[in-house]
């Protein structure tokens, strides 16, 4: 493999070997030190966290004025009755999930790539789900209604119905940020306990002791932990699965052209870890850059995530050609009508972003060189989520703009209050992430440590205690 | 009355064989201490396999059936009647078993795991050093009074950087 060094080689600063995954990172001192050494509040944090601000409050003055004055101000033209706000809805539960991804499958499968990214990864799912959380009851108008979505007996005979698409999806975002939120926290505990024991401030030693549950490294906690880690990880991976498949449901329920498709599950499920990679991307490059983390995020560590990113790509690409080839062969005139108006007709715009960003240019990750340059990462990173958003605008859009009546074909056309609610999420979700990397550690401690060669008396790795 | 001798440890090895040590000479109950898990440690205390599991089966189980009977449960009580369609059916109903058996599962097995460590914890007892959470390992042994010095001497001869009694 291109990325290891051979063994015999003269070991060069920070290129892996087989056995040594971060040589750049010497002891256990050093991983604390470096990493903590984040918390430590910047001026382009504080500049990085106004910015978050301000668009949080655009979004909260627009919705402000969608609650004033009605959903009438959204872009909602019948029957285009789904826009910004279920696409958005749909573009954040994909980017959330990555983090479980990275987190649960890559450590059942072992694979040493996830370790310094996890961390990050897992907060980027909560937050994205907590912001996806929010656009149904941005959506539905009557924010104050949306306990109705949640079965609870009630004497007005509203009961939600257990065969919609839409219950289970309140079922399975819940269930989904729980458990993100569990996996995410049960990873911090030991990391708080270090927290804890280096923290001089009384009230703060405190807070923190309370949040560590008096942690206390022992190998019974250990060992305790490790089995629980590794059921959280195993009921994780079938709940990343089966989020976007029924947040697909919602869809491929449905009878309009494009949307009722057996493809859906899979396609979305693809789709959501291409974009959450693509959404680590984003985050991580300019933070191994800014806190100088390049000896943590390797350049084997972006190379690796750079093969999902293709794989899950070309998955993607392959699902898009099929509902064309599909529409074709299938020979309703309805679907050949629809795709041909997503691609060639009123959409094309979007289609063709939509295709350009998400099949055309992650291509160039075939190239080795490209997948090893962090500058390229990035910028397809973004190129990445934009053509993930429009995915997510040419699935609702045109299917509800193009239906099967030809007198009700119509447009869509968001207006200010939409976008305003679309950056408002950015800075929410930005909001979060920028307050969590200056109050917890944004990359695992206690799992660095783990494959950092612990001290050793004895040189000799066969004597007690050698690995 | 100290109750016990705590060793704080540089080395991973040397922990080990002041583990091995005390542990064959039967000198009291051990703690080890690591700031990563690590096997080493594991096998030189070999500790029964975690039960853990009961409890995420138990949840498990739990959850799935509440998932179906919430669905089955609601949809007979309030139901909502359409021709030529069953009022309960097992296949749509699927998604919240699976979504409330992964749910309960899961947490049950935090809460598991938190009866099973003994945490939360809200005092920090006796036998813990602010290093261990960061690069050293320990030992707490917990012994009779007449035993300490003899621990000590172990902790001492496998190289710990510091040794104390607590009381």
């Amino acid at each position: 493999m291109a990325t290891l060094a051979h063994p015999d080689e003269p070991r060069r600063p920070n290129i892996a070997s087989a056995d040594v995954q971060l040589p750049a990172v010497k002891d256990y001192e050093q991983v604390d030190r470096e990493i903590l050494q984040i918390l430590q509040p910047t001026k382009a944090w504080f500049a990085g966290l106004l910015i978050a601000l301000t668009c949080l409050a655009f979004g909260i003055a627009s919705w402000s004025y969608q609650i004033h004055e009605g959903l009438g101000v959204a872009g909602y033209n019948p029957p285009v009755m789904w826009g910004v706000y279920i696409i958005t809805f749909v573009f954040w539960v994909g980017i959330g999930h990555a983090g479980t991804l990275i987190s649960a499958i890559l450590y059942l499968f072992r694979a040493g790539f996830r370790t310094t990214i996890y961390r990050a990864a897992e907060a980027m799912t909560v937050f994205a789900v907590m912001t996806a959380g929010l656009f149904p009851i941005i959506h539905i108008g009557r924010p104050w209604k949306f306990f109705w979505l949640i079965p609870y007996p009630n004497w007005r005979l509203l009961w939600p119905n257990f065969k919609s698409p839409l219950v289970w999806d309140v079922f399975a975002i819940t269930t989904y940020l729980t458990i993100s939120t569990t996996f995410l926290f049960v990873g911090l505990i030991p990391d708080i306990a270090v927290l804890r024991d280096r923290e001089t401030n009384p009230l703060r030693k405190q807070i923190l002791a309370a949040l560590s549950f008096g942690w206390r490294n022992s190998e019974r906690e250990w060992r305790h932990f490790a089995r629980a880690y590794l059921f959280l990880a195993a009921f994780s991976t079938p709940l990343v699965l089966s989020v976007h498949s029924v947040v697909s449901f919602d869809f491929a329920m449905g009878i309009a052209p494009g949307w009722h498709t057996t493809i859906f599950p899979p396609y979305f499920v693809a789709g959501a870890i291409f974009s959450g990679f693509a959404m680590v991307w984003t985050i991580i490059i300019p933070m191994r850059r800014w806190f100088g983390l390049r000896h943590y995020v390797t350049l084997n560590h972006l190379d690796a995530s750079a093969k999902m990113v293709l794989f899950t790509s070309l998955v993607v690409g392959c699902a898009y050609i099929a509902e064309f080839f599909i529409a074709w062969y299938g020979g309703v005139q309805y679907e050949q009508d629809y795709f041909w108006n997503r691609v060639f007709g009123q959409w094309w715009w979007a289609a063709w972003i939509m295709l350009t960003c998400n099949m055309i240019l992650p291509l160039s990750l075939f190239s080795q060189k490209l997948r090893r340059n962090p500058t390229w990462l990035f910028i397809l990173s973004i190129f990445i989520n934009i053509g993930m958003w429009f995915e997510r605008f040419v699935i609702v859009v045109p299917s509800l703009s193009h239906d099967v009546e030809p007198w009700q074909w119509s447009s869509y056309v968001p207006t200010w209050v939409d976008y305003g609610l679309l950056i408002g999420s950015f800075g929410w979700f930005f909001m979060w992430f920028l307050l969590f990397v200056k109050q917890l550690p944004v990359m695992a401690l206690a799992e660095i440590k783990e494959i950092v060669p612990p001290k050793m008396k004895h040189k000799d790795p066969h004597h007690h205690g050698g690995h | 009355m100290m109750r016990g001798m705590i060793g704080v440890f540089a080395e991973l090895d040397s922990t080990v064989e002041a583990i091995e040590e005390l542990k064959h000479k039967r000198l009291g109950d051990l703690t080890a201490y690591t700031p990563t898990p690590r096997h080493e440690l594991e096998h030189a205390i070999e500790p029964p396999p975690s039960p853990v599991r009961k409890f995420t089966l138990v949840g498990a189980l739990s959850g799935a059936i509440f998932g179906y009977w919430l669905a089955i449960w609601g949809s007979n009580y309030w139901p909502l009647v359409v021709g030529g369609k069953a009022i309960s059916t097992w296949i749509p109903y699927t998604v919240f078993g699976f979504e409330v058996m992964v749910m309960v599962g899961a947490l049950s097995t935090v809460f598991g795991m938190f009866y099973l460590a003994g945490i939360p914890r809200l005092t920090m007892t006796v036998g813990y050093d602010p290093r261990f959470s960061g690069a050293n390992y320990g030992v707490w042994c917990e012994c009779a009074p007449e035993k300490l010095a003899e621990v000590e001497a172990i902790l001492r001869r496998h190289g710990a950087v510091e040794v104390r009694g607590e009381s």
